[in-house]
């Protein structure tokens, strides 16, 4: 098993992120909403405000750091029900096959061709903005890729005779696809799931940009950038370091599903480049 | 391998058609109207029985599958629908945005494979050295990067400090307006390209590599050679395409960033102002770009490697 | 020698004024450049068929309405009338037209053509937008709904004489100066192709609309008003990006633009940007509605409490960047009815929660705030506000909503509270009627507001022809809306239009800054576009 510096700088960050989020009360300087001073607005970073503050005036690093919670929360709670939409179609498609393998290809064809922003845009129009309806936005549209990868593993697993075999010792289709199936395909699954929560993390602050924040006035990277985009002339420093929050995030979590797939998944079936 | 062609249309058709459908009842979901939306810069008040008439003339009040079939029956010979926002043809509004959208989809491929290919091919060449490590890290960074974030830090760098280059619009069409959105856009396949072309390339060089090892003859190594780095193209050329088919959708954010008069930015202020035709239009030219792309790229394979069927 | 002299100094002398006079007078010719910044694109250049004031800035120069605003004074003028005589009961308008007006096709304007612009508006298949400020005339409403043909209130005397009954003792003027009741030629209406073809009366003609990116008018040389217009060309570009107009103007690209408030911040700072900054009080009202069916904010005293909780000036100058003027009550600066003697509601926490305590909620209680991403009077706004809130005990859960759906849910009245930006002016009665207890929520009530004593003023004002007894009822029941708060009074729009130092003539239009009359704007030669 190798562990390359990708998992040890990637889980590093990844970890750091986690921590921030996790203790964000006993990091930030202040509260994330409560603390406005509309006299301190707009100042650029210093020592009492080591980010600056935005329009409101209020502290950035402290929404920087609250805003952890939630662009974490949107990645990790969309990329699993990525996850379990596309292992159970996948799953289920390669192991039955016939018109329910036909159906759920078709629909992945489907979901690859549309284009995923319109998709998330109209969604959440329908929802509403808001964290929920992000979520469920997000986690609707990613899920072909594990759904691809379930079936191709079940059907390798199926020309290896395992399945069949399984069932000649009488054991039922869910015991087998639990049992069997599902272990092998967890490692695999794990690379993308890492590397989908970096996809969430980014489409969460595109979707912010357009319009279609989370459900305000509690701070996520995107919603910050959004507001600061307008200012870029007069006041840089409310772009640079919620983008720069995110760079390092998607950074980290881009390096550890690296190296998570040399080590769980070594033949990279999941090696889309 | 007019035949295999002719199969791929065939199969592209009922794609289209559910994509259509799906979009169809997506929007017909959506809270707020066209109607309603036309008082919402605040300026103008909109008298309750006119977006009553209004509906009736725009044919919102009719049964969903009715207006489904009519806007079908209309695609086929042509006709995208009229917009609710500017009373015109469909086909107009986007037809002056078809230019620009191309145009940057091209630059922001060309960016992504020029710099990304090269950096891939040297990085393979010296695996392990820093320019390697320098390399992959550049990939890698680029594809953590927030795209509308970096187009804005390009913005502020280039534009609003340095004043170099124009810091948005699409200006008179001409270059320089269209290097800093591009750049933006093609970051992220450059990215992807760089680490496909090193891992296919090494794939390459260690196949070559194994080969003189065995040495088992020159010509068989050349075969061996050839079929490797066919695989290697093929890989290259599937990411291409697949970066390529889906940038035009992907586009929408820079577009939005740098107001570039392209389909993408259309279709984000058609969806906000619920101007259905014209979402729908935009959609509909997404996806043919995207499935025309992909039949491209397997054209490409066919010529590649003559073996590879399609069963 | 002393003669000489004296001739010498006088020479110089006229010069000197000459030149001054120069300056002063209109040059004729060049190019107004102006920008279209609400939308990226025109709705439609038929006058009557598009509410929207974006395509209103066209329609004033290629159109002619009966009425103008004259801003300098701040009334209404007549434009296409050249005198008016009303009857004693204030019902029957009797209006001599001009002679000399003439559409962009060469024919001469007649009553007719009024007669039939208003019927064809009154069509009720086609929803046209004027329709509300036609049904003011007699039989209008017949018309509407497919009864008669013809307008019984509309009279041609003659070729030039019109007279007009109208339902309703107000000023026809205040419904006869909008874009959308444009007088406009039957037989090229008729035509088919009119959008893609406009012909008006007004002091620009059409040449060219390229959708998505300008519209450009040419002098009309058989305009009425003699010497005008000034320039030979008008360029209306859509720039919806402040950023994108920002850098056009700052490049001497275009002549006019609007300001946000962030511009308007580097542009008054800037030397000499802030020479060319024209600023009006619009006649729109920014406010927080308070839905009284939430049970809270069915009590006078706690509606007054958030008024006074929340430090409204601070919001203005700070977020709004002092791009607005702090409301009072419902109507604007600019209504003759806008009592100068009321104070704003002052900030003070402590009188709030003691009004609160009072009302039975000494512990404040919880709501939900609706309200969209605008800049100006959404999101930012309530960010900026929860924090006064929950100072005095109230928690506010923002609701974000998308602006389409907006109109939506306040004619439906499903909020609790929502902050809007509200038409209020010119008409101050009609807008004042708004608060009406008869006037229904899908009208334009949307608070439901219920005060006998108010409903009394309005009814007398409806009655009376005489305009100093209707400015003094709107007065007090304007004083009324303040005592009663159904709203947070936030803010009066103020319309920032920064100009080039070569463009000369523009009005500081209350109704709408980028609503200019063309005929009256002039560029020195000092402007680049010839």
């Amino acid at each position: 098993m190798k562990w390359g510096s990708n998992t040890w700088v990637g889980g590093g960050l990844v970890g750091l992120a986690i921590g921030v989020a996790i203790f964000a009360p006993w990091i930030a300087l202040t509260d994330p909403v409560m603390d406005a001073n509309l006299m301190n607005a707009e100042l650029p970073p210093s020592w009492e405000f080591p980010f600056g503050t935005d329009a409101q005036g209020r502290d950035i690093f402290s929404r920087i750091v609250y805003g952890a919670r939630i662009s974490l929360t949107v990645g990790f709670v969309s990329q699993i029900c990525n996850s379990l939409i596309g292992v159970t179609l996948g799953l289920t498609a390669g192991y039955w096959g016939g018109w329910w393998d036909d159906l759920v290809s078709g629909l992945t064809n489907l979901m690859l061709a549309i284009p995923s922003l319109v998709f998330a845009l109209a969604i959440m129009a329908i929802l509403g903005p808001g964290l929920l309806s992000l979520v469920i936005a997000l986690g609707l549209t990613s899920w072909s890729y594990s759904c691809r990868i379930a079936r191709a593993q079940v059907l390798s697993l199926k020309s290896q005779g395992y399945i069949q075999a399984a069932r000649i010792l009488g054991y039922g289709d869910l015991r087998i696809m639990f049992t069997q199936v599902l272990p092998n395909i967890l490692g695999p699954l794990i690379v993308i799931a890492t590397l989908g929560i970096g996809g969430a993390i980014l489409a969460e602050a595109a979707l912010s940009f357009l319009g279609l924040g989370i459900r305000p006035p509690f701070p996520s990277w995107g919603s910050m950038l959004s507001e600061a985009r307008d200012q870029i002339r007069a006041a840089p420093w409310l772009s640079v370091f919620p983008g720069l929050a995110i760079f390092f995030t998607v950074l980290g979590l881009n390096l550890l599903g690296d190296g998570l797939r040399d080590i769980l998944d070594p033949q990279s079936t999941t090696r889309r480049a | 391998m007019l035949l295999v062609l002719g199969r791929r249309l065939f199969n592209v058709i009922p794609t289209l058609l559910a994509v259509i459908a799906l979009v169809f009842l997506l929007f017909s979901v959506l809270p707020g109207s066209f109607i309603s939306g036309m008082g919402e810069d605040g300026r103008t008040t909109i008298d309750p029985a006119v977006m009553e008439r209004m509906r009736k003339e725009m044919g919102l009040d009719d049964a969903l599958p009715e207006r489904f079939a009519k806007y079908i029956a209309n695609v086929a010979t042509g006709d995208l629908g009229i917009s609710f926002r500017t009373r015109e043809p469909v086909t107009k509004l986007i037809g002056v945005r078809i230019w620009p959208s191309l145009k940057l989809v091209f630059a922001a491929m060309t960016f992504a494979i020029s710099i990304g290919v090269t950096l891939g091919f040297l990085a393979a060449l010296r695996p392990g050295s820093l320019l390697d490590t320098v390399s992959m890290v550049t990939a890698i960074s680029g594809l953590s990067l927030s795209q509308f974030w970096f187009g804005l830090m390009l913005m502020y760098l280039f534009a609003l400090q340095l004043n170099w280059l124009p810091s948005f619009g699409y200006g008179d069409g001409g270059l320089r307006n269209l290097i800093l959105p591009a750049v933006a856009l093609g970051v992220g396949p450059m990215a992807l390209l760089a680490r496909t072309t090193r891992a296919a390339v090494l794939d390459v060089l260690n196949a070559d590599f194994v080969r003189t090892a065995r040495s088992k003859g020159m010509s068989e190594r050349r075969v061996v050679e050839w079929h490797v780095l066919r695989n290697a193209l093929v890989l290259v050329i599937t990411i291409v395409g697949l970066q390529f088919g889906s940038l035009m959708g992907q586009a929408v954010v820079v577009e939005k960033l740098f107001a570039w008069p392209g389909v993408g930015s259309l279709m984000v202020d058609s969806v906000f102002q619920r101007d259905m035709p014209a979402v729908q239009g935009c959609i509909l030219l997404i996806v043919v770009f995207f499935l025309f792309i992909n039949t491209l790229v397997d054209i490409a394979y066919v010529v590649i490697d003559p073996r590879i069927r399609y069963g | 020698m002393r003669k000489l002299i004296w001739l010498a100094v006088a020479t110089v002398a006229i010069t000197a004024a000459g030149l001054a006079a120069a300056q002063e007078t209109p040059r004729k010719g060049g190019t107004i450049r102006m920008t279209a910044p609400y939308a990226a694109s025109f709705g439609s250049l038929d006058a009557h068929t598009t509410p929207r004031a974006q395509d209103e800035i066209v329609g004033k120069s290629l159109n002619r309405t009966l009425y103008n605003w004259d801003s300098t004074n701040n009334k209404l003028v007549l434009e296409l009338a050249k005198s008016v005589t009303a009857s004693a009961d204030g019902l029957v308008y009797t209006y001599k037209l001009r002679d000399d007006a003439y559409f962009h096709n060469g024919r001469k304007m007649t009553a007719d053509d009024i007669i039939w612009s208003f019927t064809r508006i009154m069509d009720g298949s086609k929803g046209y937008p004027g329709a509300r400020y036609v049904r003011l005339i007699k039989g209008a409403i017949a018309v509407e709904k497919g009864e008669a043909k013809e307008i019984s209130g509309l009279k041609k005397i003659d070729d030039f004489t019109l007279e007009m009954t109208i339902t309703d003792i107000t000023d026809p003027g205040f419904s006869f100066f909008d874009g959308t009741t444009a007088i406009l030629p039957r037989e090229e209406v008729e035509k088919g192709n009119f959008a893609n073809n406009p012909i008006g009366l007004g002091p620009f003609k059409f040449k060219e609309h390229v959708p998505g990116s300008r519209v450009v008018l040419e002098r009309w040389e058989k305009f009425y008003k003699p010497g005008k217009p000034y320039a030979d060309r008008i360029i209306v570009s859509l720039m919806a990006e402040a950023a994108a107009r920002d850098v056009a103007f700052r490049n001497k690209e275009i002549d006019t633009s609007i300001l946000g408030p962030a511009q308007y911040v580097s542009y008054r700072a800037d030397p000499e940007l802030s020479k060319g900054i024209l600023e009006v009080a619009e006649m729109f009202t920014r406010s927080m509605r308070m839905n009284p069916s939430f049970k809270p904010f069915a009590d006078k005293r706690v509606r007054q409490a958030i008024n006074h909780a929340i430090d409204t000036d601070l919001i203005i100058k700070r977020l709004v960047k002092d791009k607005a003027y702090r409301a009072v009550s419902w109507l604007p600066l600019s209504s003759p009815s806008f009592d100068k003697t009321v104070k704003p509601y002052a900030f003070d926490p402590d009188k709030a929660k003691k009004l609160l305590a009072e009302a039975g909620y000494p512990d404040g209680f919880e709501f939900e705030w609706t309200t969209s991403q605008n800049e100006s009077w959404g999101l930012p706004i309530v960010e900026a506000v929860i924090p006064y809130l929950a100072k005095v005990g109230i928690k506010v859960k923002p609701k974000l909503i998308e602006a389409t759906v907006l109109t939506d849910i306040l004619l439906k009245g499903e909020f609790q509270a929502i902050i809007s930006s509200s038409l209020t002016g010119p008409d101050s009665l009609a807008q004042l009627k708004c608060f009406h207890s008869k006037t229904p929520r899908t009208a334009c009530n949307t608070v439901m507001f219920n005060n006998a004593a108010f409903d009394k003023l309005i009814d007398e004002a409806g009655q009376t022809t005489d305009s100093a007894k209707l400015t003094d009822l709107l007065r007090q029941a304007n004083n009324i809306l303040y005592d009663e708060a159904p709203v947070w009074f936030f803010n009066y729009n103020k319309a920032v239009l920064a100009y080039q130092p070569w463009i000369h003539g523009l009005q500081a239009n209350p109704t709408e800054i980028t609503h200019q009359y063309t005929e009256d704007v002039w560029v020195d030669d000092r402007s680049p576009a010839k």
